[in-house]
């Protein structure tokens, strides 16, 4: 009798969890689906018919296509600042214990404890009145890092915190110089957790609207483009663009994939040398 | 050979700068480079900068020639065109840091409403037009000319005219539409559109009240509108204050009915029979988006070739074809009568005395009390 | 200074550099905070950006001649300095400046500057106009987070305990929609739930309108511009953030422990609810804090799902702040906000904490 009940039990959370799994994808086949569709005026929002149009001239707006270009290149900048800024802050958590350091810990987490709203709009009103530099391209990569640099520091750190620092040291006992040993031991064990990092850093910053929309001026990202488009002309080539992101990111996991498994084996054969 | 377009892409000098210094950046990820390759090619230079509302000019497609590259070989001059002027708000409380610290932005020409025309216009954020360069204007409309927004005439030249009135779908409405007392229909809870666009709302609403919009001039007078919005949204009349997009949810057939801007007509009249437009029994507003060069602006004399090349009728009536808008310019409507006879009698397009007389303009307000209409309206439109 | 001296100087020094690196990197932070938060302003603000160098000049000297130990112990600060200063002219500054705004008035409506004046009546409009607003934001993002444990958590544990060798695969399809735009999934969920859609076709083939009507859920018919829609896509757009992390806390849990509380218990329901759950509330308590304070704040829901009765305080920042140049009751709001969530996340970490946030 119970077991029969518990089997039940089992089936249904299957059933929720598949339920779930398809709430998920229901946007995400309707986007990639009117990626596909011909519409007759300003809006790719009523199915119309299928064409291959759209993929064949993905950059036909372009409009879109400088909001695109501009938001990869802000993703890139911002994530080369970020990386560093944040990986040099989880290095400093991660390897050494000083005075302020549980301090330090929970500052990192403040930013992400904030609201987007509260962060977009409180760095707007540092920008408001002064003279330095006007809304645009560098208040966005500015207001960018601002928010990657914790994401950076607590992915890298969760990813370095179980490191053997002794390694630094026998090296250093072996003669070699702290550079060298930073740069043959240290920095390629750290490396995969900075690399996972920059991805979520990069994937952020593209997605990013509120904050940026506070402090764009009148740069046009991806996002606000997308915002600035709902009012007036939703293209077939945004839905285009987005599945473009899509697989592309698709990809990227697949391979992150592969090499997760090999520090999955990494995990083991440390495990296994401290055992 | 497909002939090259002359629009010069947005913000390419500043991409190009990117390109080279942050090639550190790209060269982590060569998604960016390529992109920009393929995105690229064009000049960064351009002789004048025009930002104005979407969809408002007509595209080189084809045979059929645009006006900005019929510019360009009038004139030589290569014209830089953006489309991100959305909301006159938006786009007020984006430049007000920067014109009101005295800097300039890029723009040489944008198109505000007349409304927000005239408060820069107030503010001395405008550059004098250069009348004399601009001889075509003579052929302003009469309607136009010395309008309460620019007593003088100085500072501004419209762009396109139109009119506001009632947007239905007859599927989703389930019957003809005729007057703004429609709109507050309980039948219709949770099936009306409004404009985000406070004078356009307002100013119908008061014309169903029988209250003149041009008339009024201080905040108690249109107080009647306010209340009867204010209850229409408390009670779930109302399902969205949109802007542009009124016609996306008209065509979904989200709304009944709605505010909406006659131009707009003829573009959804090709995507759904359903969808038509009428001037309410109780009369519509007027309204006028206007071409102003901000103060400071680098290329005046250039600005002034484009404002007198789009006042010459042949072109002004182009660009009607396309727009479907009133046009400001005096001759177009005969150009117009040769070759689309229909055209040129759409009241929408080229409204006659009967039309004329049933719309009103809303009135230029003092700082003080559009500062109450605003508060209010935003207070209504709950955001 | 005799020779003799100084190598005792030195490691005087250098055994005291974490407390000076410590100084000198909180004074650093403190300065730009000053600077970027106008708490000084004129010739004063020369003196600070002075000291700003000197602290770092400083602690570079100290580093270069206070030998091995000194370094040793400044190294963590040097390497957290460069984000440091980030965060503190870029984050902490401009809460700084937010809140000093929030207490301005400014002389004429189009006037760019402002008056630091201890305006609280900016608060006092915060409250009384857009109180509304603010219990909205609350309501909906309590309810979002909610909805997010009970879709999520099933999903979750499926994942970790039943995922097999698909593990990964499965939590690569979690995580696969969330890397469309935000706004073109939510502007989706506006074509998929409007009243000519799909969703709305289906419920009604169901006959299932009057009772989705009871339930409050659709409304005259519709779902979308409801107050459903747009909790729906608050849900849908944060559940990878309460997902996430409830699967890292299951993935934790050693299966043996399962198994053997299967056996002490019997029914599997017993042992999830005296083994399992306690164990993962870890990931619940961070994917309630991840998912609650982005939707409280977050107002690209409301206005494509939403109605003019269904506005949260974000929407209404940004309208004051982008469309009505009123930033001085913006930032009030903002500040509103930013207080009580963390009064909220407080008083949620001491009912139900974990010492580690991160």
């Amino acid at each position: 009798m119970i077991r029969s009940r518990t089997k039940v039990g089992k089936q249904l959370l299957n059933v929720l969890a598949g339920v779930a799994l398809v709430y998920l994808f229901v946007p995400i086949i309707f986007i990639v689906a009117f990626s596909f569709n011909k519409p007759r005026g300003k809006f790719n929002l009523i199915w119309q018919e299928f064409t291959w149009d759209n993929w064949l001239k993905p950059f036909s707006d372009p409009g879109l296509t400088d909001a695109f270009t501009r938001s990869l290149e802000i993703a890139a900048i911002s994530t080369l600042i970020a990386t560093f800024l944040g990986s040099l802050m989880a290095i400093a958590l991660a390897r050494y214990s000083f005075k302020g350091h549980n301090g330090f810990n929970f500052f990192l987490v403040l930013p992400l404890t904030a609201p987007e709203i509260v962060l977009g709009s409180s760095l707007a009103t540092l920008f408001l009145g002064q003279n330095f530099v006007d809304f645009g391209l560098v208040t966005i990569v500015i207001a960018h890092v601002m928010f990657q640099v914790s994401f950076v520091a607590l992915t890298v750190r969760a990813r370095i915190r179980g490191f053997d620092w002794t390694l630094e040291h026998a090296a250093q006992d072996l003669g070699a110089s702290p550079m060298r040993t930073f740069w043959k031991i240290t920095f390629p064990l750290i490396l995969p957790g900075i690399l996972a990092a920059s991805l979520l850093a990069f994937a952020l910053s593209i997605d990013d609207f509120i904050i940026t929309f506070f402090n764009s001026g009148s740069e046009q990202t991806f996002p606000i483009y997308i915002y600035g488009a709902s009012r007036v002309e939703i293209s077939p080539q945004i839905n285009v663009l987005a599945s473009i992101v899509l697989f592309a990111s698709v990809a990227i996991l697949a391979i992150g994939n592969f090499s997760g498994k090999r520090k999955g084996s990494g995990r083991k054969q440390r495990k296994l040398a401290r055992a | 050979m497909n002939r090259k377009p002359l629009i010069v892409r947005s913000g390419m000098t500043r991409r190009q700068f990117l390109a080279r210094s942050g090639a550190l950046g790209a060269a982590g990820l060569s998604l960016p480079a390529l992109l920009a390759a393929c995105g690229g090619g064009g000049g960064d230079a351009y002789d004048v900068f025009f930002e104005n509302w979407p969809l408002y000019i007509d595209p080189t497609e084809g045979e059929t020639i645009g006006t900005i590259d019929r510019f360009a070989e009038a004139t030589g001059l290569t014209m830089k065109y953006t489309e991100a002027y959305n909301d006159n708000n938006e786009y007020f409380a984006k430049i007000q840091p920067v014109l009101g610290a005295g800097k300039t932005i890029d723009p040489d020409i944008i198109a505000p409403t007349s409304w927000m025309a005239g408060r820069l216009i107030n503010l001395g954020w405008t550059e004098k037009l250069p009348l004399a360069d601009i001889p075509n204007v003579a052929n302003l409309d009469d309607g136009f000319k010395n309008p309460t927004w620019d007593p003088t005439g100085e500072y501004s030249l419209p762009w396109q005219a139109g009119m506001a009135g009632i947007a239905y779908n007859s599927d989703a409405a389930g019957r003809e539409i005729k007057s703004v007392a429609d709109l507050f229909d309980p039948a219709f809870k949770g099936k009306i559109g409004m404009l985000s666009e406070m004078r356009d709302t307002i100013g119908l609403i008061l014309m169903g009240e029988g209250i003149d919009p041009s008339t009024i001039s201080t905040f108690e007078e249109a107080a009647p509108a306010f209340e009867k919005l204010e209850k229409a949204k408390a009670d779930g009349q109302i399902r969205a204050f949109t802007g542009n997009d009124y016609t996306d949810d008209l065509l979904a057939g989200n709304f009944a009915a709605c505010i909406g801007w006659s131009g707009d007509l003829f573009q959804l009249e090709t995507e759904s029979e359903a969808v038509k437009f009428v001037i309410p029994e109780e009369g519509g507003t007027r309204w006028a988006d206007v071409m102003v060069i901000p103060k400071g602006a680098k290329n005046i004399a250039n600005a002034a070739a484009w404002m007198n090349f789009v006042y010459d009728p042949e072109q002004a009536a182009q660009l009607t074809t396309y727009n479907m808008y009133v046009s400001p310019v005096k001759g177009v409507r005969e150009i117009i009568a040769a070759s689309d006879p229909d055209l040129a009698e759409n009241p929408l397009v080229f409204p006659d005395e009967a039309t004329s007389s049933r719309l009103r303009a809303f009135a230029q307000l003092s700082d003080e009390e559009e500062a109450k209409f605003d508060e209010a309206f935003s207070a209504i439109t709950g955001a | 200074m005799s020779l003799v001296e100084a190598p005792a100087q030195r490691s005087r020094l250098g055994s005291s550099a974490d407390r000076v690196g410590l100084a000198a990197l909180l004074i650093a932070t403190a300065c730009l905070v000053a600077i970027g938060g106008k708490w000084v302003s004129g010739p004063l603000t020369s003196v600070v950006v002075l000291v700003l160098l000197a602290v770092i000049v400083g602690v570079i000297v100290l580093a270069w001649r206070g030998g091995t130990e000194a370094r040793r112990l400044l190294a963590p600060y040097g390497l957290l300095k460069p984000g440091m200063l980030w965060l503190g002219l870029f984050f902490l500054a401009p809460l700084w400046s937010l809140l000093r705004i929030s207490l301005s008035t400014k002389e004429s409506r189009f006037d760019i500057n402002y008056n630091f004046s201890w305006a609280f009546e900016n608060y006092q409009t915060a409250f009384t106009e857009f109180g509304g607003q603010f219990s909205r934001a609350f309501l909906y993002a309590g309810i979002a987070t909610v909805l997010t444990i009970l879709i999520g958590y099933p999903l979750a544990y499926v994942i970790a305990f039943r995922g097999g060798k698909y593990k990964n695969v499965l939590l690569g399809l979690v995580v696969v929609p969330f890397f469309t735009s935000y706004l073109i999934r939510t502007i989706a969920w506006s074509t998929i739930l409007s009243d000519e859609g799909v969703v709305v076709s289906f419920v009604k083939g169901l006959g299932l309108v009057p009772v989705l009507e009871a339930l409050q859920i659709m409304d005259n018919g519709r779902l979308l511009n409801t107050p459903a829609a747009v909790i729906g896509g608050l849900t849908y757009n944060f559940l990878p953030f309460m997902l996430l992390p409830i699967y890292v806390s299951l993935e934790k849990i050693d299966i043996g422990l399962v198994n053997a509380a299967n056996d002490l218990y019997s029914t599997n329901s017993a042992a999830f609810r005296k083994v399992v759950f306690p164990l993962s509330m870890p990931g619940v308590f961070a994917g309630t804090l991840l998912t609650f304070i982005p939707a409280a704040g977050d107002f690209v829901n409301a206005q494509f799902l939403g109605n003019p009765n269904t506005t949260m305080i974000g929407n209404s920042i940004q309208d004051q702040f982008l469309r009505q140049n009123n930033y001085p009751v913006a930032s009030a709001m903002a500040a509103v906000l930013m207080v009580s969530i963390a009064a909220l996340v407080l008083l949620y970490t001491r009912l139900f904490g974990t010492e580690d946030l991160a």
